[in-house]
């Protein structure tokens, strides 16, 4: 038993410390690839793209469930977008409130018999619409789905454009988003298949006429560690995963596609609870068994803003469904590890995903358990206890603060000193008790996942409205 | 008494841990410093920018003119890159006047032979934006600099010759990047260099037409896509070889081409290629053909209305909407077509042209057509669907309620 608890103490520590030490690897890998793009970028002229012939037509998707409070503010922040061959389809995916009536008053919606080819699975359509405002913006009226996978197919089916871009209704993109995130496609439209933006937290920021006004940081605590949790998650980990083309999740808020083949491989899934991390994982599948050269890039400039959740039961929620869609896709694809012909993804990005992010909550929470039991037993050496718990406290600090770093050289959106004060600030608080907590509500997920709960439920959000400047 | 490091070393594996602790701690030190730092230093040295840049346009005419002697600020790296960077700017916008007056600001004060030496003799990042700023002026002289970047070793280097070429927006330029993809090939993405070749071959396409023969691969598709770009009517002869080449890529390349040619000459050409087995050839040349606006075309869009691709049905719909004449005699054609898809891809775009109610009232005072064909072509407006049909968006979509599909 004694030598069980030994075991498994060392055990917890070197799981720790290589998980660290991959994200130490990444954040360096990050850091030079940044540092690159961004240089790169002082070459680019994003408003000779906007006026290219050479730009390919986009179709924008945006799935609205009863978000009566913000689709007028959303809709026109859309229609306001720079990029030169634009539709813009927003499904309202069976809104109980006024939503469709919102975007009838605004926009002048007229009944239209666009082209809806089912090649996609998506519940029933009741009617298509088209703007009498701005001819570019289309809304399907459909039955609910039960999730914005379903949502989103049913835009895919009325898409006309070679490039999708799927966006949630409630998320403000900086107005030439679209450019930036089209650049990798552009530079390489025969191998580069899908690209995915950066997410970054609204919460506390002011906005104006569906456009950011102003950056700040929000004032809740559960809020600003997110935002670590969205930069660290962002600038570091997809910024290297792109970079090795082993990309996984481009993430449902923000992400450009080629129809074709979102099509090929049926489109979202519209049971998946995860339909992004879905998506992405059936692309990479359907290319390396076709042995395509391609490739699925992340761009971490063009900004896409989203409220996150701002109380512990919605974020609790929010994060066992998270967990419980990896697991909905690490499961069914877990014959592709350690197969060559999965390439780097079956040797790299698959077993990372498995260590480090499925069983991290189980390996966690069973560490401090035996920490606790070996404590209790009086076999719990005080000082391997205590340099464990100041290493693992000072290294985990140093990515953190690293991801704010990265975003102090690059974009620095947050201009205010208070701002970085409290940003670093909470580097060193978010240890003690929230990734505790975080760790219960993956298992959470787990369990339920086990359990048969495979339901995706939207969290529910203020809206736009709730963020606009007074 | 013992130092620190070797009471460490008697720790003995602990050591181990108690280092890492260490140096964690020094990292996360050296990371707050760096930002707070970092900090402090920018907005220092931006109020000092500000204030300078603020003094510099106050005396900017002064400056240009050589009122102010060059040698006053020259020296000054501060001072040269504000002034320099105002000018560059300031050429984006400028129109020929002053274009004029500013390259010649830049030659004589030297900030041209500056770029030219730092686009030769310096490497890496400092190399590569001497590159594009010398591209920015605009100066002939400095071509042959830029020609240089783009046989370097480094694909970075090349990349910021080939935007700076590009930025030239001359044909002599344009001379040299086709010469440079003469000899090495492909050696760059596609977009930078049709971007710059766009640019470039826009006062002369007519230097493509020889490279465009020897070249194959992805560089032929890429130049074929440059010339669709950027074609003018006088290349009509030259683009007739392309409507034949074996490359799907470079058929369409001259069906858009072809929407710059006389449209005598380009009609058949067009037709053609409308039924060409590739759909992204025929959408290109139906696309081209609806740019034209003619009543001769309407038999060749009436044919892409039944097309099997659902964008060159639109095309070909949005086109025939687009003629806005002879609007009954065309749609009793679709109707005649009895294809229901054609038929909706034509109600659709005439729905999205706001054309729906002018339709109705055209064929209700037809005088062509007996009062059957009247009813009979009002009750197909009215539903959408051919007599004897389900209605084309039940065709399409999945009926209310029914099990999802």
């Amino acid at each position: 038993m004694i030598r069980f608890l030994e075991f498994s103490n060392h055990a917890l520590f070197w799981y720790y410390l290589a998980s660290n030490l991959a994200y130490l690897v990444m954040l360096i890998v990050a850091i030079k690839t940044s540092a690159a793009h961004q240089r790169r970028l002082e070459s680019h002229r994003l408003p000779w793209l906007k006026e290219s012939p050479l730009a390919p037509p986009i179709t924008i998707i945006a799935p609205a469930h009863n978000e009566e409070a913000s689709i007028r503010v959303a809709v026109r922040n859309l229609l306001q977008l720079d990029y030169p061959h634009l539709e813009i389809i927003i499904v309202n995916d069976g809104s109980q409130d006024r939503t469709l009536l919102e975007m009838q008053e605004e926009f002048q919606l007229r009944p239209v018999r666009a082209v809806y080819i089912p090649e996609v699975k998506s519940a029933a359509v009741r009617g298509l619409y088209r703007s009498d405002v701005d001819v570019r913006l289309v809304v399907v009226d459909k039955e609910p789905g039960g999730s914005k996978a379903d949502a989103v197919n049913a835009g895919l089916n009325v898409a006309t454009s070679p490039y999708v871009c799927v966006v949630d209704a409630d998320s403000v993109l900086e107005r030439d988003a679209l450019l930036r995130i089209m650049v990798p496609i552009l530079a390489d439209p025969k191998r580069v298949v899908a690209v995915g933006g950066i997410i970054r937290v609204l919460n506390g920021s002011e906005i104006q006429g569906g456009q950011l006004r102003r950056v700040r940081l929000p004032r809740k605590s559960i809020e600003v560690i997110q935002v670590i949790e969205y930069l660290r998650a962002f600038l570091i980990g997809r910024e290297a995963w792109g970079q090795g083309n082993m990309l996984m999740i481009i993430s449902g808020a923000f992400g450009v596609f080629r129809t074709d083949l979102v099509r090929a491989v049926g489109g979202y899934r519209s049971r998946a609870i995860g339909e992004d991390f879905d998506l992405v994982s059936r692309m990479h599948r359907h290319l390396l068994e076709k042995g395509a050269d391609y490739r699925i890039h992340f761009v971490p400039d063009p900004m896409c803003w989203t409220e996150v959740p701002s109380d512990l039961k919605s974020l609790g929620r929010q994060r066992a469904r998270w967990q419980k869609g990896l697991l909905d896709v690490l499961w069914p694809n877990r014959d592709m590890l350690f197969r060559p012909r999965y390439g780097r993804i079956g040797c790299f990005a698959l077993p990372y995903l498995w260590l480090f992010e499925l069983f991290a909550p189980v390996i966690e929470i069973l560490g401090i358990a035996t920490i606790i039991l070996a404590a209790c037993l009086g076999v719990l050496s005080r000082e391997f206890f205590l340099q464990f718990l100041i290493f693992g406290y000072a290294f985990a600090t140093v990515i953190s603060i690293g991801s704010v770093l990265q975003e102090e050289i690059t974009y620095k959106r947050y201009n205010d000193w208070q701002d970085v004060a409290r940003l670093v600030s909470y580097c060193f608080l978010e240890h003690f008790p929230y990734r505790q907590l975080h760790m219960i509500w993956r298992l959470q997920g787990l369990w339920q996942y086990l359990r048969g709960d495979h339901e995706w439920r939207p969290l529910k959000r203020k809206g736009l409205e709730s963020a606009q400047a007074p | 008494m013992e130092s620190i490091f070797e009471k460490l070393w008697r720790l003995g594996p602990a050591a181990l841990v108690l280092k890492a602790i260490v140096v964690a701690i020094t990292a996360n030190g050296l990371l707050l410093a760096f930002i707070l730092l970092r900090r402090a230093y920018r907005k220092r040295y931006f109020a000092k920018r500000d204030k300078r840049v603020f003094e510099i346009r106050q005396r900017w005419d002064a400056l240009i003119s050589g009122e102010i002697p060059f040698e006053t600020w020259r020296a000054n790296s501060f001072d040269r890159r504000i002034i320099e960077t105002i000018a560059l700017d300031a050429f984006e916008t400028a129109g020929p006047q002053e274009s004029g007056r500013l390259l010649q600001f830049l030659r004589e004060s030297g900030l041209i032979e500056k770029r030219i030496f730092e686009a030769r003799q310096l490497t890496g990042w400092r190399r590569m934006k001497a590159l594009v700023a010398l591209g920015r002026t605009r100066a002939p002289e400095g071509i042959p600099a830029l020609t240089e970047g783009l046989r370097d070793r480094d694909p970075e280097t090349r990349l910021a010759a080939l935007r700076g070429l590009g930025r030239m927006a001359c044909p002599e330029a344009a001379d040299e990047i086709l010469a440079w993809v003469g000899e090495r090939g492909l050696c760059v993405p596609a977009l930078p260099l049709q971007s710059a070749l766009v640019q470039c071959c826009a006062e002369r396409p007519q230097v493509l037409i020889p490279f465009l023969q020897y070249a194959d691969g992805p560089l032929r598709e890429v130049l074929a896509r440059v010339l669709g770009e950027v074609a003018t009517p006088s290349l009509g002869a030259d683009l007739l070889q392309l409507v034949g080449d074996e490359h799907e890529e470079l058929r369409a390349a001259a069906a858009r081409a072809m929407s710059h040619v006389e449209p005598a000459l380009a009609f058949n050409v067009l037709s053609q290629l409308a039924r060409d087995p590739t759909w992204f050839v025929r959408l290109r040349a139906i696309i081209s053909l609806g740019g034209f606006s003619d009543p001769r075309a309407i038999p060749v869009l009436l044919h892409g209305l039944a097309d099997s691709h659902r964008l060159v049905r639109l095309r070909a719909a949005e086109a025939l909407v687009g003629l806005r004449t002879k609007m009954v005699a065309i749609f009793q054609q679709v109707t005649q077509m009895r294809d229901r898809y054609g038929l909706h891809a034509y109600l659709t775009a005439t729905e999205n042209a706001d054309l729906l109610e002018k339709l109705k009232l055209e064929v209700q005072a037809s005088t062509h057509l007996s009062e059957d064909e009247k009813k009979h072509l009002q009750k197909i407006l009215k539903s959408g669907m051919l007599s004897s049909e389900e209605p084309a968006i039940a065709e399409s979509v999945p009926v209310k309620g029914a099990e999802r599909l």
